[in-house]
């Protein structure tokens, strides 16, 4: 019964979309206020069916209703209840429907917050957002129904989740990333909305950049999870693996931190506008690619989901439909735009346009490492595949420029600037990160690794230089005590994510090339010594959870005869699904990592173990997380919620003026 | 000029769609290539019904069959004994090469033949037999030397022994006629050379 009411609200939800997507746009063709005013109970309406569905197919997954195809091959009645609700978009069909839910969530937060917006550009948005939500939606109904039932047979158990989702990581990875993921589909509808209306003012790029900034906000944060998931569960201490999965993620973020940039000098200068729209639509187009790159098993990964030609042709179509128009009509609208603003070649427009050069070339990089081997096949000349090497050496070269013109950048004034008055605190900041770099360095006596001394310096000369420009602001505010409260949010956040991005910088070089790892054979009582501690396995034994046996280690880790910590690593059997998996044990420090894994167990009985010592691998996520929180306190500021402050009296005066003057 | 620059982005766009297109129609598992006009690795493996009975490459040597790797754990291989069954009727000779998974020891699980044996002729009774025999591989070995990633995969075998085709996944009723195909052109050249003389004619009855 549930989940047939289920499939009901999909199918309403199915209709709703179609009405958004032609009802607001018809009536932002024929100047009928009336049809542009449903879209919003429209887009409200298509979010409430949507939650509902979703809702159903979570509660035939919290019952175990194995007459449900999917819950039967991703559930089981053993597995723990918060996971059986997370088994709900562990599939290929619950994560569809789960994408579907996030899309008619922003459409309906976008139908809600753009009261400020005129009527037709409001209309326009919701019609190009519900265009984009039949397209999931009849894809979720019609070629991947997650409310499928098997009767009259069904099985009385089901085949269990796949045990490395097992994992709180992986309870609120996909969520955060999806809302990231279709989150641009928001920038995507304002840029199309402009292209239809053909008005590029810098006003599209005000409206569009709180929404651009909450989905690079979740996609950091979804990032970010899914790297430390990997961390914990995988065993090998990796925490990014340039897999096509990971890629995929990876692109849109790349190419939404450019136009997060990109948006500001288009805001604030009116300038780089036909280069913002078709940034704002490559992100989004990113995101719809890297769908069809997991569902359609065009490339092999390690998380893709089940292949089907039929569900890949479908969104390849969609793709088309969507990415190809728009191009299109980009290229239709855009060769009339001119921009109007001049600025010398030592300004933040020039430092900005370097910005977006270094990430693109990034998101190239990437674009280029996971679709070459496919490009390789599909010319005739056989299989290959790119790893690691590839993407590491290509950053490497990539980030040091890029740390280098982000030092420099929040320093240099729109339009132009003076070389001479930024020589001093230039050379002071540079001083310090010098200083700080080697100085840690020396005291810890790993000057000798050149890479590391890279990345500390780059990351210092980030950080310091982000603080000094804050310190330098604030005086001209009107002294440091006093400037320093009158900073807006989005300067904060601005620096914040800077900042983050040194921390990361700095995480990812030391991570590289400091960490020391050992394989070693230990019986009970064994000692083994690793940069200075002592790790002693103290017990192992027989382990028995909900839905899994296997065994557990005790270890005892010492540092100069005084105990530093008791470590637990468990290696997992899951019955149901035959698959063993590590639950490696980590005691984390913001300067180091101790990380242990436990293998197979050898004979004597012993136990294969895999021990690490990985210095700064927090600074990896803390500077993600910095990021994300910078966005936050950007999106707090005043800007943004002053526009929506006069948000009714506004719609009903440009009601009249935009539909008039547009169809006059 | 200016113009024509704005059509850049779509004509990428539509040039990274084609070869997306193709990429959808081709196996992206197709690594086995490597494998084909080259004998059949050697092996010296028991029967898996008559574990005192070692078979070996030559003992399958003159005629053209398929090699199909399965196991009873593996949901695919078990949808596809039916179509196989079908084929079998047919009169295409079907080898089975059983995929025992690896054992985890510390789990307590050991390898136990008569319960296999037991398994496996309950299910082929049950779902159909398309086996003329069946290869029991327990350390993986052959799997390991055909660089099988996972079950199902199927090898068409020709007359000298060698390995003509690879196919990765299950076969069934929609993608049978490719490797048909396939399986009639190495049966003809057989039959030419005369080595496959014995070689049953109701192969020509595929779908």
């Amino acid at each position: 019964m549930i989940p047939e009411i289920g499939q009901l609200s999909l199918i309403f939800a199915f209709a709703l979309s179609c009405l958004l997507a032609l009802v607001p746009m018809y009536g932002s063709y024929s100047g009928n206020v009336r049809a542009l005013l449903l879209a919003k109970p429209l887009a409200i309406g298509l979010f409430l069916f949507s939650a509902t569905a979703m809702a159903c197919l979570m509660y035939a997954f919290y019952h175990s209703d194995f007459t449900v195809i999917n819950v039967a091959s991703n559930s089981s009645s053993v597995l723990p209840w918060y996971f059986q609700l997370t088994a709900s978009f562990g599939s290929h069909e619950g994560s569809m429907l789960l994408w579907v839910t996030i899309l008619a969530l922003w459409t309906a937060l976008v139908a809600l917050f753009s009261n400020s917006l005129p009527l037709l550009m409001q209309g326009r948005i919701l019609g190009v957002m519900g265009f984009i939500c039949v397209g999931f939606i009849a894809f979720s109904l019609f070629m991947s129904n997650p409310f499928e039932r098997s009767l009259p047979f069904f099985p009385v158990e089901g085949r269990d989740l796949n045990p490395l989702l097992q994992d709180f990581g992986m309870i609120v990875h996909p969520p955060l990333l999806y809302v990231g993921y279709v989150g641009f589909a928001v920038s995507f509808a304002f840029a199309i909305a402009a292209l239809i209306g053909g008005k590029f003012d810098s006003t599209w790029a005000r409206w569009a950049r709180p929404w651009t900034l909450a989905a690079w906000l979740f996609l950091t944060l979804g990032i970010m999870l899914g790297s430390w998931w990997a961390y914990n569960e995988l065993g090998w201490g990796g925490w990014w693996f340039w897999d096509p999965v990971e890629n995929a993620s990876f692109m849109p973020w790349l190419v939404g931190t450019a136009l997060l940039h990109s948006l500001a000098v288009t805001e604030k200068r009116g300038t780089f506008k036909s280069w913002t729209v078709l940034l704002a639509i490559a992100a989004f187009s990113l995101s719809l690619m890297g769908a069809f790159l997991v569902r359609s098993g065009v490339l092999v990964s390690v998380h893709s989901f089940a292949s089907d030609p039929s569900r890949g042709l479908y969104l390849l179509a969609f793709l088309l439909l969507v990415v190809g128009g728009s191009l299109f009509l980009y290229a239709l609208r855009m060769n009339a735009v001119r921009s109007q603003a001049r600025y010398q070649l030592f300004s933040r427009e020039v430092l900005l346009w370097g910005n977006n050069v270094f990430l693109l070339t990034a998101t190239l990089v990437v674009f280029l490492g996971t679709l070459y081997p496919l490009f390789h096949k599909e010319l005739g000349l056989g299989s290959i595949s790119i790893g690691e090497p590839f993407f590491n050496q290509l950053f490497y070269y990539l980030v040091i420029p890029f740390s280098l013109l982000l030092g420099l950048g929040p320093w240099v004034r729109w339009k132009q600037q003076q070389l001479p008055p930024l020589l001093k605190p230039l050379t002071l900041v540079a001083l310090l990160a010098l200083t700080m770099a080697i100085g840690y360095l020396a005291a810890t006596q790993s000057l000798a690794a050149n890479l590391a001394l890279l990345g500390c310096l780059l990351g210092a000369w980030v950080g310091m230089s982000a603080i000094g420009e804050v310190y330098q602001r604030a005086q001209q505010l009107g002294g440091f005590s006093t400037g320093i409260g009158r900073l807006q949010a989005s300067h904060w956040g601005m620096t914040l994510a800077h900042i983050g991005f040194a921390v990361l910088v700095i995480g990812v070089a030391m991570t590289k090339t400091l960490s020391v790892e050992k394989d070693v054979r230990m019986k009970i009582g064994d000692t083994v010594e690793l940069n200075g501690y002592h790790f002693t396995l103290t017990d192992v034994y027989a382990l028995k959870g909900p839905n899994y046996g296997g065994q557990a280690a005790e270890l005892e880790v010492y540092s100069d005869g005084k105990k530093v910590t008791h470590l637990h690593a468990e290696k997992r059997f899951y019955p149901l699904q035959k698959t063993v998996m590590t639950e490696a044990a980590v005691h984390a420090r913001l300067s180091r990592d101790l990380y242990v894994a436990l293998g197979e167990e050898l004979s004597g009985p012993s136990w294969a173990m895999r021990v690490y010592v990985k210095p700064f691998v927090r600074w990896i996520w803390l500077g993600g997380v910095l990021m994300a929180l910078g966005a936050l306190l950007a999106l707090l500021d005043k800007r943004y919620r002053r526009a929506s402050a006069h948000a009714e009296v506004k719609t009903r005066e440009n009601t009249a003026a935009y539909t008039g003057a547009e169809h006059a | 000029m200016r113009k024509l620059m704005f059509f850049i982005p779509f004509v990428l766009f539509i040039a990274l769609s084609a070869f997306l297109f193709s990429g959808l129609f081709s196996d992206p598992r197709q690594h086995g290539s490597a494998l084909l006009s080259k004998p059949l690795p050697a092996f010296s493996l028991p029967d898996l019904m008559e574990p005192q009975r070692m078979l070996s490459a030559d003992h399958l040597k003159g005629k053209v069959y398929l090699l199909n790797v399965w196991g009873l754990w593996c949901p695919t291989c078990n949808a596809e004994l039916g179509f196989l069954t079908e084929l079998r009727q047919q009169g295409i000779e079907i080898v089975g090469l059983y995929y025992v998974q690896p054992q985890d020891s510390a789990f307590g699980e050991t390898f136990d033949l008569a319960a296999l044996q037991q398994d496996v002729a309950k299910k082929l009774a049950e779902q159909g037999n398309p086996y003329q025999l069946n290869i029991l591989d327990e350390k993986r070995s052959l799997i390991f030397d055909l660089g099988v990633t996972g079950a199902p995969e199927t090898f068409l075998i020709d007359a000298q022994g060698q390995i003509r085709a690879h196919h990765v996944g299950d076969i069934n009723p929609q993608n049978w006629p490719a490797l048909a195909a396939q399986y009639q052109a190495v049966v003809q050249e057989a039959q030419a050379t005369g080595a496959g003389g014995q070689q049953s004619e109701g192969a020509t009855n595929a779908p």
